[in-house]
């Protein structure tokens, strides 16, 4: 496929995903000709057993790793033909919520989110307001000035989550948002994230919590063997 | 991203860095510091050689010594065709009883040497001063070729010779002090490139994160950069302040050492323009290094 080929088919959808396989063995994939689209503002559910590929296609889907075959558009652009100028613009419209968090050790929680911020070049006065606001969104405003190992993992999760969502990215990435929550912070944070879909951001959640797939009733798409074994309403 | 917001961000970025690794940082700057010591020395002393030598280049003329009782027409034809020579400024006659005087003025000490003679056995001379843009050893040369072979000249004097050798010993301390520099600056360069790239080693994983948050290559690399070119600056001032405290302590201490080998003249510390260009140059190695770790250390993953 062409890249003016790839811009015309990516015009149907804010993400899609033609036959791309991964492997890192040969002989072995982690994915196999994957297939799928995303909307805008669309909330999708990630899911399928631990090894079954969900984390490697998010990987893929904001350029930490090439596929091995097919093609991905994300936001128009072919991710795997982005030059060394072209990824970090894909990467400061997209929000990713890694597994690890990866925080910023040595910077305070304001900074960890603000970081965000600074990337796209948002100015100081307006970074500092957004940045309150969005601690404030996921109740950790009065954490602000501590650092990252000073929180609790539910907490480092949530900041997380404020950084991926702090830019209003056109898409989401989650991988295993809530998995170090208690049910009722699991609620506020997918509530939060529900809500960034009702503004537009298309939204990505691996996960293996079913209740929360069937509490939220958005479409799911469950990786088996890093094959797609279904793709569509959650099943009953 | 602005270019403002990034120099900030840059900045607090570096601050952290380098608060963060003080004792690294700091072998860096002392790592740059002794070089430009020791650089800076070997310019402290091709500077004040030179300035021996353009001394010695004002007073650079050609002495023709006449052989006794030279007669008025051999020395004004002597004096005519030396005035005639290309660059010549000045023709002078200098009487035997002249040149006597000049000794006893000039060399108080020494001119006990004439008291005890009944004859002055001082020639008289004819003294050819060339002017400032030809006062140079090829000049003095072609000038002393011509006026040797006049009738009526004895002797040529020009002290030609003892110029070109010190001038040929400032361009080997030169040559040696740039040798020295080179080695030391390539040296030093790999040092600070060591001590960025563990900086840069110490902090890979914040790196990762920026660059998954979207961050840019130059937004990335310029705290690393700042931090090279911070320990650049720290070290060109350290090794300015330690050359003048060297200076100042040790070179009257010096003397005679120093007397050979920069005359009679007031040694001088470096020139201001001088100074600003050490404390450039470590600026730059620091610079370097931290580009040259940055290169090496590119990471391969996207």
């Amino acid at each position: 496929m062409s890249e003016g080929d790839a811009r015309d088919a990516a015009s149907g959808g804010l993400v899609r995903l033609f036959h791309v396989s991964k492997s890192y063995l040969a002989g072995t994939h982690a994915l196999r000709d994957v297939s799928l689209e995303l909307a805008k503002g669309e909330f999708v559910f990630l899911t399928g057993p631990s090894g079954a590929g969900k984390t490697t296609l998010m990987r893929l889907m904001f350029g930490a790793e090439q596929p091995s075959e097919g093609q991905i558009l994300v936001l128009g652009r072919n991710v795997a033909r982005l030059g060394p100028a072209g990824l970090p613009a894909l990467r400061r419209r997209v929000g990713v919520v890694f597994q690890d968090f990866k925080l910023l050790a040595r910077r305070t929680v304001e900074d960890n989110v603000g970081v965000a911020l600074d990337v796209i070049g948002v100015p100081p006065r307006d970074r500092k307001a957004r940045v309150f606001a969005i601690l404030k969104r996921v109740g950790l405003h009065h954490r602000r000035h501590h650092h990252p190992l000073t929180l609790s993992g539910g907490e480092q999760q949530r900041l997380a989550i404020a950084r991926a969502l702090v830019g209003e990215p056109e898409l989401l990435l989650a991988d295993e948002p809530t998995g170090n929550l208690d049910p009722q912070l699991t609620l506020e944070i997918m509530d939060l994230i529900a809500d960034a879909a009702a503004r537009g951001t298309a939204v990505f959640v691996a996960t293996h919590d079913h209740a929360l797939i069937a509490r939220y009733a958005k479409r799911v798409v469950r990786l088996e063997g890093g094959a797609v074994a279904h793709d569509g309403a959650p099943p009953r | 991203m602005s270019l403002a917001a990034q120099a900030r961000s840059a900045l607090a970025n570096t601050l952290a860095g380098l608060r963060g690794s003080p004792a690294t940082s700091a072998i860096a700057a002392v790592t740059i510091g002794v070089c430009l010591l020791l650089v800076g020395a070997f310019a402290l002393l091709v500077s004040n050689m030179q300035s021996i030598l353009a001394r010695f280049g004002e007073e650079l003329h050609v002495v023709a010594y006449l052989e006794p009782g030279i007669a008025q027409a051999p020395l004004a034809a002597l004096m005519e065709r030396a005035l005639a020579h290309p660059g010549v400024e000045t023709v002078e006659y200098v009487s035997a009883e002249e040149a006597a005087e000049r000794f006893r003025s000039t060399q108080p000490a020494r001119a006990v040497l004439l008291d005890g003679l009944e004859e002055n056995p001082l020639p008289a001379s004819v003294e050819v001063r060339l002017d400032t843009q030809h006062r140079s050893g090829e000049a003095v040369s072609a000038l002393s070729q011509l006026l040797v072979g006049l009738p009526g000249v004895a002797e040529i004097g020009s002290g030609n010779e003892w110029i070109e050798g010190y001038a040929q010993a400032v361009a080997l301390i030169r040559s040696i002090g740039l040798a020295i520099g080179a080695v030391l600056g390539l040296a030093t360069l790999l040092i600070v490139a060591n001590t960025i790239r563990l900086s840069v080693y110490a902090r890979r994983d914040e790196i990762d994160i920026l660059r998954l948050v979207g961050a840019s290559r130059s937004y990335v690399a310029s705290p690393f950069l700042l931090e090279g070119l911070i320990e650049g600056l720290a070290g060109g001032l350290l090794g300015l302040a330690s050359l003048g405290a060297v200076w100042s302590g040790v070179a009257p201490m010096l003397g005679g050492g120093l007397t050979l080998l920069i005359g009679d003249s007031p040694p001088r510390f470096l020139s201001p323009s001088a100074s600003v260009w050490l404390v450039a140059a470590g600026a730059a190695l620091g610079l370097a290094g931290s580009a040259a770790a940055l290169l090496q250390g590119r990471e391969r993953s996207r």
